[in-house]
């Protein structure tokens, strides 16, 4: 366990210092100061819109951070060799990449809190309301942005970044279509519903609840965290054993 | 369980690696050698040799295809056996942007160690590697001497029992050199046991007790380095002079090279009382005469001129190892392995 924290902490003080973060996080919050001073917008803009923006620029602010760190991490650690003196002592590959992911996973977090926090400012000076239901937005961005990582970490064991990212992506995207690919295929009607075990990434879809409507009850979100914990885990579990396999 | 008194012991080690014809290609065919407690043991060879793969699989950094791997009687694989092992790679990196004393941090937590215990340690170890006063600096501003001296000492954090270091003097000056030197030496005097993979002969005469040299994958002969080149029953004799040189000397010398003027030449150890005399007798100045050795390069040429290519790589059996030893007089005192 030590050595898992003390790789994510070296992750975690790595990751803070490089550009992408920052970009990504000062433009999304241009964008977001920008939101309520658009002419279409203005004063007839609804603050729903707003929110349904800002959760938006969360969630695709969150895909860009972690698969930006998750792509190069370990394929830059094997060419620089700096990997190395870590696995030469008593550290185990699964600790390596769960530690990888776990400092990762803690950046976007801080990131995605970053830029709800600014949201929720930019929200309470523009419309007068403090948009509190953008944590839940946040949560569900950060945990999607969690199993992305981990998709994007299991590509890079083997792969170059720019393979990964298409994997990753590639993910996201199927993951997103499997609810309303089963919908279109069963047809409307009561069943129309994907069920609960179908493996997707739509219980992470919450931009319309939340910003048109009253938000995600609190079983959704326990939902949510279990379908989390399960890809992060399967996920993690086939990075490490790829990983593993891999002659350094 | 490995023999006591030993610290690291590999036994019939093997790699093999596919290729995109569908064959297999042999990095290591069959190395076996153990290093005793408390020894400097010097892995040597040519490049291709197969001296990075093997320790690679020493230290679970590639997944053997076949062997034995043991640090300290414990199965290298097994979780806690690399605990006591410290290891500098060859042109090592460290994470550019943290200082000296952050990574040797991160390292020695990786270690076992606690923030506080490293951050006691670093000033004297730094020190000791001759980086006293560069524990804030970050690693991005060390020179590639700093980078390899930084190496050292991530490798000596929490005093390991086993040291295995990668050319550790590759890419250092002189001084630089003659520090790891005895900085090897001073890791031996307190206790460590040191595996050395090097090129350089002067490192490995200085400071190995035994050595294993290796050839295509293959142990090619083991021993101690003045047995392994010593040309068995030849003498190199230095004089200073000019002119010819006396009858009597001009008629056993086998070899000579020249140098302004000074004069280097080969004779049959049978041969010194005689030609010691006649040089006493001319202008020639006898300045030394010492058994004759090999430089490594010339072992290493003559070894891969001794060992055939293989037919195809993917399909060649593993040669002989007494095929792979130089056809050398003097090796004959050296364990040539055969087995």
């Amino acid at each position: 366990m030590k050595a898992v924290l003390a790789l994510s902490e070296a992750v975690l003080a790595d990751a803070v210092r490089k550009k992408v973060v920052w970009v990504v996080l000062v433009f999304a919050t241009l964008l977001a100061f920008t939101v309520p001073s658009l002419p279409a917008y203005g004063g007839e803009v609804v603050s729903a819109v707003y929110r349904d923006v800002v959760l938006a620029l969360m969630f695709a602010m969150s895909l860009v951070v972690g698969l930006a760190l998750a792509v190069t991490r370990i394929p830059g650690e094997v060419e620089r060799r700096t990997v190395f003196p870590v696995l030469a002592r008593d550290v185990r590959r699964w600790q390596y990449v769960c530690a990888t992911w776990g400092g990762m996973f803690i950046v976007v977090g801080l990131v995605v809190l970053a830029f709800t926090a600014i949201a929720i400012a930019v929200g309470a000076l523009a419309y007068h309301e403090v948009m509190s239901v953008l944590l839940k937005g946040a949560f569900a961005a950060w945990l999607e942005a969690g199993v992305v990582v981990a998709v994007a970490l299991l590509f890079s064991t083997r792969f170059s970044p720019v393979t990964s990212t298409v994997g990753a992506l590639a993910f996201v995207f199927i993951g997103h279509s499997i609810p309303g690919l089963f919908t279109t295929l069963v047809g409307s009607g009561e069943h129309a519903a994907a069920p609960w075990w179908l493996p997707s990434l739509g219980v992470f879809d919450i931009i319309a609840p939340v910003a048109h409507g009253s938000g995600v009850s609190a079983v959704h979100l326990m939902g949510m965290s279990v379908a989390f914990v399960a890809w992060a885990a399967l996920l993690l579990v086939l990075a490490s054993l790829l990983f593993s396999g891999r002659d350094l | 369980m490995g023999e006591a008194g030993q610290a690291i012991r590999i036994e019939h080690a093997r790699k093999d690696y596919g290729q995109m014809s569908g064959g297999r290609r042999e990095a290591v065919s069959d190395v076996s050698f153990t290093v005793s407690v408390g020894a400097i043991h010097g892995l040597l060879g040519p490049n291709g040799a197969g001296k990075t793969t093997t320790l690679k699989m020493l230290l679970g950094l590639v997944r053997p295809s076949g062997g034995t791997f043991e640090i300290l009687g414990k199965d290298a694989a097994s979780p806690g056996a690399r605990s006591p092992l410290g290891f500098l790679p060859e042109q090592p990196y460290f994470p550019s942007h943290l200082s000296a004393l952050e990574a040797l941090t991160l390292y020695g937590r990786l270690a076992g160690m606690g923030r506080s215990d490293v951050e006691e340690a670093a000033p004297g170890l730094l020190e000791r590697v001759g980086l006293d006063g560069q524990a804030k600096t970050q690693l991005s501003r060390f020179s590639r001497g700093m980078l390899q001296r930084f190496g050292l000492a991530q490798a000596w954090l929490k005093t390991p029992s086993v040291m295995v270091l990668d050319e550790p003097a590759s890419g250092l000056d002189p001084i630089g050199q003659r520090d790891v030197r005895n900085l090897m030496l001073e890791f031996r005097e307190r206790g460590a046991t040191v595996l050395l993979s090097s090129h350089q002969l002067s490192e490995v005469e200085a400071v190995c007790d035994e050595v294993t040299i290796l050839n295509r994958g293959l142990v090619a002969a083991r021993g101690h380095i003045d047995d392994l080149l010593n040309v068995k029953g030849q003498c190199s004799v230095t004089v200073r002079g000019s002119g010819p040189l006396p009858t009597e000397v001009e008629a056993v010398v086998t070899e000579t090279a020249s140098s302004g003027e000074r004069r280097i030449f080969s004779i049959a150890e049978k041969d010194v009382r005689r030609v010691v005399d006649a040089l006493d007798d001319s202008s020639w100045k006898l300045v030394s005469v010492v058994p004759k050795r090999d430089s490594l390069e010339d072992y290493f040429s003559r070894m891969l001129a001794a060992t055939p290519e293989p037919a195809t790589p993917e399909s060649a059996p593993a040669a002989p190892a007494e095929s792979a030893a130089p056809a050398d007089p003097g090796t004959d005192v050296a364990e040539e392995v055969a087995q």
